[in-house]
């Protein structure tokens, strides 16, 4: 197959859109999967997503593409993935082709994966150090975060430099910032305020506070 | 002088020691998209509507839209220096600036900060940009005068402490003029002025802080500045900074004068901001809630109860129609906001009469009642003298013959006129202007020609300053026209009368 015309520049991000879209899928698809008593949905969306589509990219081309025809699209489905997996996930992802939405299917599978771990008490935290964590350290955080937050943290540890020493939490939205970096900022801009403030102050020794 | 090398040392050590190094909790977004001024955020679930937030190389910026996938942002600095993916930082806080008498003699930025190289400012008060106006029970009828200075004004248009009296007019028609010439007039009054220039031309705005500087009137002046060159957000948020400086000082009791140089600039900016934040545009492009953008701001300006502490805000918003046309979107808005309009026209500019007030349509709703006695009782039917005039001024071109009264009343229109002009940058003390008017209406002015008319206008203050102050500061103390003070005054005119006539 050709390489694929770029009509769209790559997004750095996520598209809030398209992430809002797929949350709606990924809840309906795992209360569905409860209503059927389907075990583990996660675990076969999840092989779909890695060993189908992730080694079959003209796979998901052709099934993204305008060009096919829907029809053309289910029955592609039926051919070939409904002979292996099993009916719930079929249904699915016919469901996804029938909607225009199969692209998404990549970030509904994250979601999923998300919910499930909300679910199970455990939510991703990520942590930015100057130095790689050391199993000692690594250890000692999960145990602290688990007794401030009331969670499971899965540490997705990133280590970044430029910030000296220290650590940066975050949990969802919320940023614990103790990094060496931001503390020298915060006094830099203390110190400066307050050098300003004693010059002022010695100025007005001489002169009228009021000024000219 | 010096520094002391220890004493600068200890301060610093001591701050070190205080430090503790606490751990900053934040919330975060990132952004997904930037450009024109805005940025869309993912993230920063818990964001208020108007939060200020922090982008990473300290720019600031305001929570404008909040949607259900993101958050709009307006960016209020430069933002070519944010790109996508960067982090953006709830501050918990509404968007504020700093205020006090350290402000006073100040050109800064919307933001506050200064831009007239005399240092940094200190102040550690701040109030927020956006604050609600004063409810009914806060206020109190508008009765106390805010003397502009100018003639025409002051007889005709009185303009009270807390009233909201819109100047419109074309383009070059002196608006600023107006407005300048008002915080003029008010050195040693004890009224604190702040000038907000909104979408202007760097050049004028600087033309303006030197002619406030020259006359003494920066001392008791702050202007903030958002030229036309300046981001939306920068313009859009001016008017707002400038009214929380204003309220700062009523709330401490003080009389306080704002004047938006010009709220049709900041409609146009307010528009750029909705119609990139997709925003739904209706009339004339400008988004729904652009009449409350300009109800909200000019309904801080407020007659403050005694309770409250008895300050007021006076607002002179600006706005420049296009050809005289009153009503178009913004203009219509602006003058149902406003308790009055000073209507000044091209046609009367060009012809010479300077300040070009149309009287006609210029009016004042409250006012009135705000007038000294003095200038009430001889300014009372001045307004409708004049109507009278043009109309019978429009008759008499057409080259009728005209009886000798109504000569005599056309006469004494073009002496009234005459009188009516004004220098700019001469505000006149309410005294000199009663004399003035008291002059004209009683006809006292009537055997000067009409050419002669101003000048002999600055020999008589001039005559009365020099010959009979005892009089006008009898006319300043009682300020209104008690028999003494008038008889004194038909004196002083028939003096003056007599020297000229000796002449």
């Amino acid at each position: 197959m050709s390489e694929q015309l770029k009509t769209r520049t790559d997004r750095v991000l996520e598209d809030p859109g398209a992430k809002a879209v797929a949350s709606l899928y990924a809840r309906s698809y795992l209360s569905a999967a409860a209503q059927n008593n389907v075990s583990d949905p996660q675990e076969e969306l999840g092989s779909f997503v890695d060993d189908v589509l992730g080694h079959f990219p003209e796979f998901q081309n052709l099934l993204n593409s305008e060009s096919v025809s829907r029809d053309e699209k289910l029955g592609l489905i039926d051919r070939v993935v409904a002979p292996k997996a099993s009916e719930f996930l079929t249904n699915f992802l016919k469901t996804l082709v029938r909607h225009g939405r199969f692209g998404l299917t990549a970030e509904i599978r994250e979601v999923v994966v998300q919910i499930q771990e909300e679910n199970s008490g455990r939510r991703r935290v990520q942590i930015r150090s100057a130095k790689p964590l050391s199993d000692a350290s690594r250890s000692e955080i999960t145990t602290q975060l688990k007794d401030k937050l009331g969670f499971d943290p899965i540490l997705l540890e990133s280590v970044d430099e430029s910030l000296i020493g220290g650590l940066i939490i975050q949990v969802g939205d919320t940023v614990y910032d103790s990094s060496l970096r931001t503390r020298l900022k915060t006094l830099t801009g203390r110190l400066t305020e307050r050098t300003l403030h004693e010059i002022q102050s010695g100025r007005d020794r001489f002169s009228h506070p009021e000024g000219d | 002088m010096k520094f002391k090398a220890d004493e600068i040392a200890s301060v610093i050590q001591k701050e070190i020691e205080d430090f503790r190094g606490q751990i900053q909790t934040a919330e975060v977004g990132r952004v997904i998209e930037v450009g024109d001024g805005i940025a869309r955020c993912t993230g920063l679930s818990n964001a208020m509507a108007g939060e200020m937030l922090e982008f990473p190389s300290g720019i600031r910026g305001l929570a404008f839209n909040l949607e259900e996938n993101s958050v709009g942002v307006v960016i209020l600095g430069d933002y070519l220096k944010i790109r996508e993916g960067d982090e953006v930082k709830s501050t918990g806080t509404l968007l504020s600036v700093p205020v006090g008498d350290a402000m006073l003699g100040r050109v800064v930025d919307p933001l506050g900060n200064p831009l007239d190289g005399k240092g940094p400012i200190m102040t550690s008060q701040t109030r927020p940009v956006e604050h609600e106006a004063v409810g009914v029970a806060g206020r109190q009828p508008v009765k106390v005068p805010l003397q502009t200075g100018i003639k025409a004004v002051d007889a005709m248009t009185p303009i009270g402490r807390g009233q909201r009296e819109l100047i419109i007019g074309d383009r070059k028609t002196g608006k600023t003029a107006v407005a300048i010439d008002t915080i003029l007039n008010q050195k040693g009054n004890g009224v604190k002025c702040v000038y907000v220039a909104c979408g202007q031309r760097a050049a004028s705005v600087a033309g303006v802080v030197e002619t406030l500087r020259e006359h003494g009137a920066l001392d008791y002046t702050i202007v903030v500045v958002a030229t036309s060159a300046d981001p939306a957000p920068i313009q859009y948020i001016a008017p707002y900074s400038g009214a929380a400086m204003a309220e700062q000082f009523m709330y401490n009791g003080e009389d306080t004068l704002i004047v938006y140089d010009d709220l049709s600039k900041q409609a146009i900016a307010y528009r750029q901001l909705s119609l990139l934040m997709r925003r739904p545009p209706g009339r004339e492009a400008f988004p729904g809630d652009v009449f409350y953008c300009h109800s909200r701001l000019l309904e801080r300006a407020v007659k403050l109860s005694d309770e409250l502490g008895g300050g007021s805000m006076t607002a002179l918003p600006i706005i420049e129609t296009l050809e005289g046309e009153v009503s178009a979107y913004i203009p219509t808005n602006v003058i149902s906001i406003t308790d009055g309009q000073i209507y000044l026209e091209p046609d009367l500019f060009w012809k010479g009469i300077r300040p070009a007030i149309n009287v006609g349509i210029s009016v004042s709703r409250v006012g009135g009642n705000a007038q000294t006695k003095a200038m009430k009782k001889i300014a009372g039917s001045l307004r409708l003298d004049l109507a009278a005039f043009r109309e019978l001024e429009a008759f008499a071109q057409l080259g009728t013959e005209l009886d000798a009264a109504t000569q005599q009343q056309l006469d004494r229109g073009y002496c009234m006129v005459e009188l009516l002009k004004q220098p700019q940058n001469a505000p006149l003390n309410v005294a000199d202007q009663v004399i003035v008017i008291y002059a004209g209406a009683r006809g006292y002015f009537d055997k000067v020609p009409v050419a002669d008319v101003q000048k002999r206008e600055t020999e008589l203050l001039q005559f009365i300053q020099d010959e009979h102050a005892e009089m006008r500061d009898n006319l300043i103390s009682v300020a209104a026209l008690t028999d003494e003070v008038e008889n004194g005054l038909k004196a002083a005119l028939e003096a003056f009368l007599a020297r000229i006539a000796s002449e």
